[in-house]
């Protein structure tokens, strides 16, 4: 069903307004889909990408979103890299911990999209930007 | 006045909430509620959520400032329509709705609609009737 042979191209998604967010969130369903993730997996996939995407657009102006099949065996998954230039963080454990926000904002962001994702990782330098990298399986089909 | 999303039903307000909601757009449909409430006099607004496929942290914010508005004029928010996907993935977000409540479908949101319309209209003559029967007692 998934076509995991086939070569795929990293997709880069430039970030500056919230309607690059939802094109970004949107193909990363579609990628999703390509790959046989169940509707729930996308559901979630599309949301932390949503997410981080809005972020990006309201903490750093813009940035850009990549997307990239990973395979491990017989396991496919994708990597989502999410890079700015903004401000950076200053706490990251901060910053993921429910309810914290800088911006009038539910403080969901981050820590609601780690819990989305199998893996979940952020880089920052206060000044000179961050780097979100998260990943989600797709969970093995019952044989 | 033309609203796009919003229709009236009744005592209901039905909003479609649009499948990518942005930045702007979210200003310009919490005002359009605002003005259909005072238009209609509407006690109700449901935001139906049918069209969502994707509902991450910034919808959570929208229902909650819309709700915050539309209690200030006395009316209250409830939300239908949400997809089993979009739920699952909403708690797992972490998002929680406080004060906000949730009906399955538009029947649901019409019938429960319908009894708070009947409650304030039927509380209404109850207490012209006690005002009268105390004026009526003062006078003796």
């Amino acid at each position: 069903m998934a076509e995991v042979s086939r070569l795929w191209l990293p997709v880069r998604i430039p970030i500056r307004d919230d309607t690059h967010a939802v094109v970004a969130a949107q193909q990363g369903r579609s990628l999703a889909a390509q790959l046989g993730f169940t509707l729930v997996e996308q559901t979630a996939f599309s949301t932390a990408i949503l997410e981080i995407a809005r972020n990006i657009v309201k903490y750093a102006g813009g940035g850009d979103i990549t997307l990239q099949v990973v395979q491990d065996g017989d396991r496919a998954g994708i990597v989502v890299l999410a890079c700015d230039e903004g401000p950076g963080i200053e706490d990251i454990e901060l910053a993921l911990k429910d309810g914290f926000s800088t911006g009038k904002s539910l403080g969901l962001g981050l820590p609601g999209a780690k819990r989305l994702m199998d893996v979940f990782e952020i880089a920052s330098r206060p000044g000179h930007g961050t780097t979100v990298a998260m990943q989600k399986w797709k969970r093995p089909t019952s044989h | 006045m033309e609203f796009t999303n919003i229709q009236k039903l009744e005592n209901l307000l039905l909003v479609a909430v649009p499948r990518d909601l942005m930045d702007d757009e979210v200003i310009q449909l919490r005002r359009e509620v605002l003005q259909a409430i005072r238009k209609y006099g509407s006690q109700m607004v449901l935001l139906d959520f049918s069209k969502v496929d994707i509902c991450d942290s910034f919808f959570g914010r929208f229902i909650y400032s819309t709700s915050k508005m539309v209690e200030l004029m006395g009316a209250q928010v409830i939300i239908s329509g949400l997809q089993d996907v979009v739920i699952e993935t909403m708690v797992e977000l972490g998002m929680t709705l406080p004060n906000v409540d949730a009906v399955l479908d538009l029947d649901d949101a019409l019938a429960l609609s319908r009894s708070l319309s009947r409650r304030q209209n039927g509380v209404a003559p109850d207490e012209e009737m006690l005002l009268e029967s105390a004026v009526a007692a003062e006078e003796e």
